[in-house]
């Protein structure tokens, strides 16, 4: 029994890691309804911006962690203005825009590779304490780890449900056209959900690079997030919170069973969900799942 | 206004691609500046990996060869004449090692090819090697079919350090014998040849020794969550785990599991033996480490002060004494030859004795392996950043 729960507490840790990926892409799916593959490399600029801040400028944890969230924040946007925001101007289909993001996120890769280097990096042992409840044991940071992801994603949701811009992000994900002739700023619309996720990418990139490794290639990991973003519906926030969880707690029981079949179940998952229910769990009415 | 703003922004953005070009320009040629300097110096090929996960090791060897050769220079080099290392980064991977191995062949001309730091690399530069004609010594490549495939001697690979056979049964002999533990649990890369090879004959040499193993869990390269596999191996309670994987890996594993309770020791093979470990140093205290060469060998002290002056403190890893002791081979194979030329070279590969940092050396002609090796297992202390030696175990 103890074995099952301690399997359950690892999925659920690994779930709130993608829930914090994942609702990046499903923010901007929501409004610009085409995913957002750069995010991966938001969230490995953020992990080395953590990185840096902690062992170069030797901050606390927390200013770093803001740090993170501050440095991808920006990145998000500068991505949406330099790359997005022209072909939004010109109509261009989200066929552009996919392939532009996957660009962004190649060149990402590669210029920290070009500037810093492409060796891996370690986190300074921050938390290195566990807690121990019957035979449950629960690293400190895992248990960091799914507050901040709690934490971050209520907040978010708050904005979203109880705020003004919240409400213009809603009704542009509603209707874009609609919202613009009511008197939506699009633009600003865009540039909040790019931020948010930008930060929350920011979050999720410290998190991952404390928990596991910082390099380059972080952006290629983040794949599941959005194999879970998919799974809860594309552009729907519960939705990709839920995919996170249960596509965490899933994966660890299939590998616990044979951990060969892990990605094998994961990706045969995606394809699953986009043959039989394109909008995953809570997801909008079938669309382009692109 | 905003005509001129998207100006500098282009502009901006075509310098920041601009220096991007540059910077990975010069770390590709960085070695090879001073070439095309006529047929006045020994040109020596080095390869492995600068960049990618292995890094930190190939790092340590060229910078290794570097100061080597230049010490050699400086001391009017070999058969009168200079050294030219040409040194080429393979990325830690076998498709970019092939094309590494056919510039240093029919571009650079080299003599002789020092390394790749990896069996996969090793096995795949053979049909190059092969076509060319020039000899390559590996420096830590353990995987039996670097030398011999197929019972077929591959003639122009040589290495210097001992086979994954020979180190699965160090473990295993270590663990029964000197830890006296009767209980192991497995965790490994199953994409990984390397791995695979040391965790069968891990599991030969310790079950004939009456050990069990408890439990053999495996992932895929790649993978950075291990908390599934480390819960079932805490289940099934052994009193080590043996993990024959890279440094990396072997750090994140740590950290999972202690993190989830268990506080035993790991086994990790001679590629887990690195500095960056203890970067990660309260998670891999007490865990063992199998090697080619104790770390804190007083009789490395010179070579690594030497290393550490040059190289603005830097420590030395394992690929670098390796490194050395192949750079000791070539030499002696050079000047028993008495010319530089690939294929007196190879031949003299098995004709001449060196004592390297490592011990001897002596290769065989039957199937280009060093003799009478033996693996030294030290412990990680993670409060004073270093590693204590316990013991030395007969590789054959």
């Amino acid at each position: 029994m103890d074995y099952y729960l301690q399997q359950l507490v690892n999925g659920i840790c690994l779930g709130g890691m993608y829930a914090l990926m994942s609702v990046g892409y499903s923010l901007v799916y929501s409004i610009m309804n085409f995913s957002n593959f750069a995010h991966g490399g938001v969230i490995m600029v953020g992990a080395y911006v953590g990185f840096f801040a902690l062992t170069a400028l030797k901050v606390p944890f927390w200013i770093a962690f803001l740090l993170c969230g501050l440095g991808s924040g920006l990145l998000a946007i500068i991505i949406e203005r330099l790359v997005y925001s022209p072909l939004r101007k010109r109509h261009a289909p989200s066929l552009y825009f996919i392939i532009s993001a996957m660009g962004a996120s190649i060149f990402l890769e590669n210029f920290v590779i070009a500037t810093i280097d492409g060796t891996p990096r370690n986190y300074p042992t921050l938390f290195s304490n566990n807690i121990t409840i019957g035979s449950v044991s629960l690293g400190l940071d895992s248990l960091l780890m799914i507050i901040v992801s709690a934490v971050s994603l209520l907040v978010l949701i708050f904005i979203i449900q109880k705020t003004k811009i919240g409400l213009a992000i809603r009704a542009c994900s509603y209707n874009e056209k609609a919202g613009t002739l009511m008197g939506i700023n699009a633009s600003m619309v865009i540039f909040t959900v790019f931020l948010m996720g930008g930060v929350l990418a920011g979050f999720a990139g410290m998190l991952y690079g404390m928990r596991f490794i910082v390099k380059p290639t972080i952006g290629q990991v983040t794949n599941k997030s959005f194999v879970a973003a998919v799974f809860g519906g594309l552009g729907s926030l519960p939705g990709a919170i839920l995919g996170s969880l249960l596509l965490g707690i899933m994966e660890i029981f299939v590998a616990s069973i044979n951990s060969n079949l892990r990605d094998l179940f994961v990706y045969a998952l995606l394809i699953l969900v986009l043959i039989f229910k394109p909008s995953g769990l809570m997801g909008k009415v079938v669309e382009d799942k692109a | 206004m905003r005509k001129a703003g998207k100006k500098l922004l282009a502009v901006v953005l075509s310098l920041i691609m601009v220096i991007g070009l540059l910077s990975a320009c010069g770390g590709n040629s960085g070695g090879n500046s001073g070439g095309n300097s006529g047929g006045e110096k020994i040109k020596l090929g080095w390869m492995g990996s600068l960049t990618g996960e292995q890094a930190a090791y190939g790092i340590c060897e060229s910078q290794t060869l570097k100061m080597l050769v230049e010490e050699m220079n400086a001391a009017g080099g070999i058969l009168g004449k200079q050294i030219e290392l040409i040194p080429y980064d393979t990325k830690g991977d076998a498709q970019e090692a092939i094309n590494v191995a056919k510039r240093l062949c029919a571009q650079d001309k080299v003599c002789a090819i020092i390394g790749p730091n990896a069996s996969g690399q090793c096995i795949a530069i053979q049909s190059v090697l092969d076509e060319y004609k020039v000899p390559d010594l590996s420096t830590v490549a353990t995987n039996e079919k670097v030398t011999v495939q197929d019972g077929k001697l591959k003639e122009y690979n040589f290495r210097i350090c001992f086979l994954d056979p020979q180190q699965g049964k160090i473990a295993g002999s270590f663990v029964k014998d000197e830890l006296k533990f009767d209980k192991a649990a497995i965790l490994y890369d199953v994409n990984d040849d390397y791995a695979k090879g040391l965790k069968d004959n891990f599991i030969k040499v310790f079950t004939d020794k009456g050990g069990t193993i408890v439990s053999e869990q495996a992932y895929n390269g790649g993978d950075t969550d291990f908390t599934a596999q480390l819960t079932k191996i805490k289940e099934a309670n052994p009193q080590i785990i043996f993990t024959p994987i890279f440094y990396q890996d072997f750090i994140n594993i740590h950290k999972q599991a202690r993190t989830l309770g268990i506080t035993l020791p790991m086994l990790g093979g001679d590629g887990c033996a690195s500095q960056v470990l203890f970067d990660a140093a309260d998670a891999v205290d007490g865990s063992y480490v199998i090697n080619h060469v104790s770390l804190v060998d007083p009789a490395g002290d010179s070579f690594r002060q030497r290393y550490a002056e040059k190289y603005n403190g830097a420590k030395m890893e394992l690929n670098g004494y390796m490194a050395h002791d192949a750079f000791q081979l070539w030499v002696a194979a050079v000047n028993k030859a008495g010319k530089a030329e690939p294929d007196a070279i190879a031949k003299a590969y098995c004709e001449v004795e060196v004592t390297g940092m490592a011990g001897r050396i002596k290769i065989s002609p039957e199937d280009h392996n060093p003799v009478g090796k033996s693996g030294c297992v030290e412990q990680i202390d993670g409060k004073n950043k270093t590693y204590k030696f316990i013991t030395y175990i007969a590789a054959d």
